[in-house]
């Protein structure tokens, strides 16, 4: 098992071994949120981080962007370890984190921008992520014209303008409607179908981890860990009612610890 | 029992905004004890809809009639809970629960007795003392449905109430949900985005169309409780409603 | 756009009806004898324009009060930004110079007129120092609190898009700063434009705070009314110049709203 693991880590894109975080709350004592993670991730694949609650799932994320460093263990991307965020990790933020003051234009093309890239070549390359977002039209708009839906579009199309290796997705549509968000799953697969990124999306929704995912990691309550993996062969577009996707969905959720 | 009124009677409701007309003529009626769905489009101005249920909004044309009178939440013992599970931080959940009780002025014995036995069935007796800060999102949500109902509604208005939870913990709620309704017979208007939640609560689901909102059909939900969201009946049911609706 | 129109009508109705009962009490009751009337004192606003009160007329009144008022106005307002910015980026300039800033601000500037005087003299030197006083506080502060009211999420995705420490600060921290010092600068105009009237009453021969104070000398009534309006309009002037430079600097928070 141990050896295994040894191989994949030097082929994987990410990698964590034997990660461990814990932080230290005041008053509180230590308090751990990761313990002997293992996780490889490979290139161009669409794993999905699956968990109740508060249960450590945007840590794991966070440590990856560089946010957060492990407290023990390895956590490699791409061979070496993980310093600091960095534009090769593309993030995409659960309440957007859009800059309100920059038009689509502008955040979108605000990681070439602050990279240096010349004006014309910037623009060339956001308006083609924004085109694949389905945004054209709204370059000159502010994120507050914009719907919610509307507003991940660009957090998307941002995070894919710096031309990221993996792109890492932390409940992007926890605070849309379910029918927007329906929508907004199908956008992610077909943009994922026409440029193969490697993603990593957290969520707490079952159902749409089972309709986005080639790979599902069912993580533990705090310490966090991984509890059970499935591996999702359903063809796309996938279908909500679908009886094996169905089965699927209630078998993945009844491994899960939930917590009231 | 009034005969055969109507709780709810809905005639002609029409909502503009300057020349913008969100609420074409809605025409509908529930059944006292009934549990009505609605669902619509996302946009479709089910929050306008709502705000003139509530008279938050006066409606440009037609009535609302609770029991043969027009909706007054003042005089009209009408609940509501929204999706903010809006506590109030500075109480306990004891006192959060009391306090439409004492707004109404119900004689403090009853009012004793109502909050024990929502304490009981929300499953929350342990954690009465304790203050909002203290607990978990789905126990704020049970705080909520506690108090709306312990004032014994004639009517209870949800609007999207578990609109941001995780699916499992979202079922649990449900489920309380519908012990409560059943244990009280209030009647209920539940708004929302998500189909599967509108078939698995719904005795009817009313359907309301794109703006300017009009009632596209109501449908009944004959499958017995509890449900299953497998079954192929309810899959049929889903499907069904959701080809209603489909924008997306 | 109706709405507006409406707000302007019933500002205008409400200056009209304040006006009528101004001129009412003056020109119906003994009040007369201690206030002149509203056409009297606006008379001899725009007469003043043509024939000089003192030896200047009103134009050269104003200017001079304005410059008076903008070189310490644009001085105290780049160091309060300065100060702000670093009490706001670095935990220990906010250490060492908040308990000063927050002991000075309340003072009120027309305190630190003898001192002013020792040590600038009668000249502009003390004027500017006064209204100096009166913008640089507020400015630090609000600027100051800006910088703290960065998004630390707006902080991570620039991060992770690439931007090093000097462009978060331009990119995130100046953007989410620049509505904070236009609200400072908006009460700090209020403040500093307040305190020309004390900085003038140090010794000068012009100025619309000169006005008052000479008027007051030779119990001219009309002369300080008229004092009070000149304050008053250039006030209102400035106050919407400055929202317009606003309104196109903050676009993003008004079309926001």
């Amino acid at each position: 098992m141990r050896m295994d693991n040894k191989r994949k880590i030097n082929e994987s894109l990410i990698a964590f071994h034997g990660v461990s975080k814990t932080f230290d709350k005041p008053g509180e004592g230590r308090y751990e949120v990761v313990r002997d993670l293992y996780l490889n991730v490979q290139e161009n694949e669409f794993l999905v981080l699956f968990g109740p609650g508060q249960c450590g799932k945007s840590t794991i994320l966070n440590m990856i962007a560089g946010f957060e460093a492990p407290s023990g263990g390895e956590l490699l991307c791409q061979g070496r370890p993980v310093e600091g965020p960095g534009p090769e990790r593309g993030m995409v933020f659960q309440n957007t984190a859009l800059f309100p003051w920059l038009t689509v234009m502008g955040n979108v093309e605000y990681g070439p921008k602050v990279r240096g890239v010349k004006k014309e070549e910037r623009r060339k390359q956001a308006q083609h992520y924004i085109d694949l977002v389905g945004l054209q039209g709204f370059e000159n708009s502010y994120p507050v014209k914009l719907s919610g839906g509307m507003q991940q579009r660009v957090g998307i199309a941002r995070a894919y303008c710096s031309e990221p290796l993996v792109m890492l997705l932390d409940e992007p549509f926890g605070h849309l409607d379910a029918q927007t968000r329906y929508l907004m799953q199908d956008e992610l697969t077909r943009i994922w179908q026409v440029e193969k990124r490697t993603v990593i999306f957290v969520t707490n929704n079952i159902e749409e981890a089972v309709y986005l995912a080639d790979r599902i990691l069912v993580l533990r309550n705090c310490p966090t860990g991984v509890k059970a993996e499935y591996q999702i062969t359903l063809p796309r577009p996938r279908n909500y009612t679908d009886p094996e996707f169905l089965r699927l969905r209630r078998e993945i959720d009844a491994v899960v610890d939930h917590t009231l | 029992m009034a005969g055969n009124q109507p709780k709810v009677r809905v005639e002609h409701l029409t909502k503009k905004f300057g020349d913008l007309l969100v609420l074409d003529d809605l025409n509908f009626e529930v059944e006292e004890g009934e549990f009505l769905c609605i669902v619509g489009p996302t946009g479709c101005g089910k929050t306008t809809f709502l705000n003139s249920l509530t008279r938050l909004y006066e409606p440009t044309a037609g009535d609302i009639l609770v029991n043969g009178i027009p909706v007054d939440p003042k005089k009209q013992n009408i609940s509501y809970i929204f999706q903010e599970y809006s506590s109030f931080p500075w109480l306990t959940v004891e006192q959060n629960i009391r306090f439409g009780l004492e707004i109404k002025r119900i004689p403090a014995a009853e009012a004793d007795a109502n909050v024990e036995e929502m304490l009981e069935v929300v499953g929350l007796t342990r954690f009465r003392n304790y203050y909002p800060r203290q607990l978990s999102i789905s126990m704020l949500q049970r705080v909520a449905i506690a108090r709306a109902f312990a004032t014994k509604p004639e009517l209870l208005l949800m609007d999207e109430p578990y609109g941001q939870l995780d699916i499992d913990l979202r079922f649990k709620l449900e489920d309380e949900l519908l012990k409560l309704w059943r244990r009280t017979g209030t009647t209920v208007l539940f708004i929302t985005h998500n189909i599967e939640e509108a078939v698995y609560l719904s005795q009817k689901i009313m359907v309301l169309t794109n703006k300017p909102t009009s009632v596209k059909t109501v449908l009944d939900n004959p499958l017995p409780l509890p449900r299953d969201v497998v079954s192929a009946d309810f899959v049929a049911l889903r499907n069904k409603v959701t080809d209603l609706i489909k924008w997306w | 756009m109706n709405g507006t129109k409406r707000r302007v009508a019933y500002g205008m109705l409400g200056i009209f009806i304040f006006l009528c009962i101004w001129h009412a009490a003056a020109t119906l009751t003994n009040l007369g004898r201690i206030m002149p009337d509203p056409v009297t004192v606006f008379v001899r606003f725009f007469m003043a324009f043509i024939e000089p009160i003192g030896t200047k007329t009103m134009l050269f009144h104003i200017l001079t009060s304005l410059r008076r008022m903008l070189i310490p106005y644009t001085l105290g307002g780049l160091a309060g930004v300065f100060m702000g910015v670093l009490m706001g980026w670095y935990r220990i300039c906010d250490a060492a110079f908040m308990p000063y800033i927050q002991m000075l601000r309340p003072i009120p500037p027309i305190a630190w007129i003898p001192l002013s005087i020792v040590w600038f003299g009668f000249a502009e030197g003390s004027k500017y120092f006064l209204i100096f006083l009166a913008c640089f506080f507020t400015i630090a502060l609000t600027t100051c609190d800006g910088v703290h009211s960065v998004d630390e999420t707006l902080v991570r995705a620039a991060r992770m898009l690439g931007a090093r420490d000097r462009q978060l600060f331009t990119t995130i921290v100046l953007p989410t700063t620049v509505p904070y010092i236009f609200s400072g600068l908006q009460v700090a105009l209020g403040s500093a434009w307040a305190t020309i009237v004390a900085a003038e009453m140090i010794r000068s021969s012009e100025g619309v705070g000169w006005l008052i104070v000479s008027g007051q000398d030779v119990g001219n009534m009309t002369q300080i009314m008229v004092g009070i309006v000149a304050i008053a309009l250039t006030g209102l002037l400035i106050t919407s110049m400055m929202r317009g430079v606003e309104a196109r600097l903050c676009a993003w928070t008004i079309r926001g709203k």
